[in-house]
Order: structure tokens, then sequence, then C-alpha cells
């Protein structure tokens, strides 16, 4: 059960596709920074690979002005909700 | 509570993961865990600048991370061969090397990987920020 942490935008396909090939069953990704373009409902082909297993941070969104763009499966979290998730996952895995 | 331990790769100012990393930190100590390391990786040494005078109104990056060692214990290590090449000395390496001046002051330290190693050992979690 494995955190992966990812903050570049949807546009960096290749990174997207290798963690995608590393993504567990249990795993969960977390968007942060320029990722959260990802979380935009125009933007859902580029997380169909994680199964829904997928939160995006909150702060990072509203700074971009996609708060009220997000698709519905993705669920969004505080920084208290970032650190809950490195508590409940023992190792956390960054992809830039 | 658990122990955290971050890595830094990010300049501070040129991407967002050095005030990532920074929020990231204090969210840690507010909800009672122990943010026993930072390592300064990378580009990240620039975090550890002594000579870092970012506009008033904007986030000073070097004082937070002194904050969090201040109010929290937290070790401020800066790799050396990284720091060394960019321009990061303390007052001892700015001597060896003849430097006009140093610019890394405690409670940033110079140190090895063996001591992000050690990091990652003695932690309950790493966490990365890269730009």
């Amino acid at each position: 059960m494995m955190l992966h942490l990812l903050n570049r935008s949807p546009r960096s396909t290749a990174t997207y596709q290798d963690l995608s090939e590393a993504f567990g069953a249990d795993d969960h990704l977390l968007l942060i920074e320029d990722a959260c373009y990802a979380a935009q409902a125009s933007a859902s082909a580029a997380l169909e690979p994680f199964g829904g297993r997928v939160s995006v941070l909150q702060e990072d969104l509203v700074s971009r002005g996609l708060a009220e763009r997000i698709d519905p499966s993705v669920g969004v979290i505080d920084m208290n909700g970032f650190l809950a998730l490195t508590e409940t996952h023992e190792r956390c895995v960054s992809w830039f | 509570m658990l122990n955290y331990a971050l890595l830094l790769h990010a300049a501070p100012y040129s991407h967002q993961a050095a005030l990532s990393a920074l929020r990231f930190a204090d969210t840690v100590v507010a909800n009672g865990h122990r943010m026993k390391t930072v390592f300064f990786y990378h580009d990240g040494v620039h975090n550890a600048s002594a000579l870092m005078a970012p506009p008033q109104d904007e986030v000073h990056l070097a004082d937070g991370w002194k904050r969090l060692h201040q109010e929290h214990g937290t070790e401020l290590l800066v790799c050396v061969a990284a720091g060394l090449r960019r321009g990061l000395l303390d007052v001892s390496e700015a001597n060896r090397h003849g430097a006009v001046s140093h610019s890394l002051e405690a409670p940033f330290e110079l140190t090895g990987v063996g001591q992000l190693i050690d990091a990652m050992l003695t932690s309950d979690r790493m966490i990365t920020f890269a730009p």
C-alpha cells in the first residue's frame, strides 16, 4: 500500500504512463501543484488507470482557479488530509 | 506520533516545491508529529542561503526553515557536494576555498549523503518534494 505523490500536469504523459505501470491495487494517488490540472473533468482520461483512488490538494486547486471544474470521482483534501494520507501509507513515492 | 523526514530537490521561488515542502512541514508539527529532518539536495540547497532577501510581503523560505529548527528542533541538512558547487559555503568551507564570504550559517549544516541515508533509516516517513 503506497502513496504516490504527483506534481506534473497531465501534459507530462510519460510520467503518467510510468506511474500507471507502477500503481498497485491498494495504492493511492495524490495530485499536488500542476498535477491539479489532471483533476479537471475535461482531463479525466489521464486518471483512468488509477481506478478512482485519487485525491487532489485543495489549496493548489484553488490557487489555479480549478475548484469548480473538478471531476466528481476525485476527492478534494486539504493539507491535513495530505498528512493523514502519509500517516496511513507507510511508503510515499514522488513522481516528477 | 511519527518521525518525518523531507527531501527537497527544488530551489526556492523557481518552483512551488519548496513552498509545498514548508507547508507540509508546518502541518506535520501542527498535528503533533515530529519534523525530524529536512535534507536539501540538488538545487534545493539554495533554500539554505544566509543571503536570501525576498521582498518583505513574500514568504521568506529560509526563515521558515529556521523557524522549524528553533521551535521544533528540526535538523536542516544541506548536501555538501551540491552546496559547494552552487556557492553554499559555511565559514570553514569559505576559508578553505579562499572565498570572499560565506553564505550558509547554522542552523543549516553541510553534511554528506550518508546523513540522508541515516534520515531515511531513522524516520517513519520520508516525503520527497521536487521541481
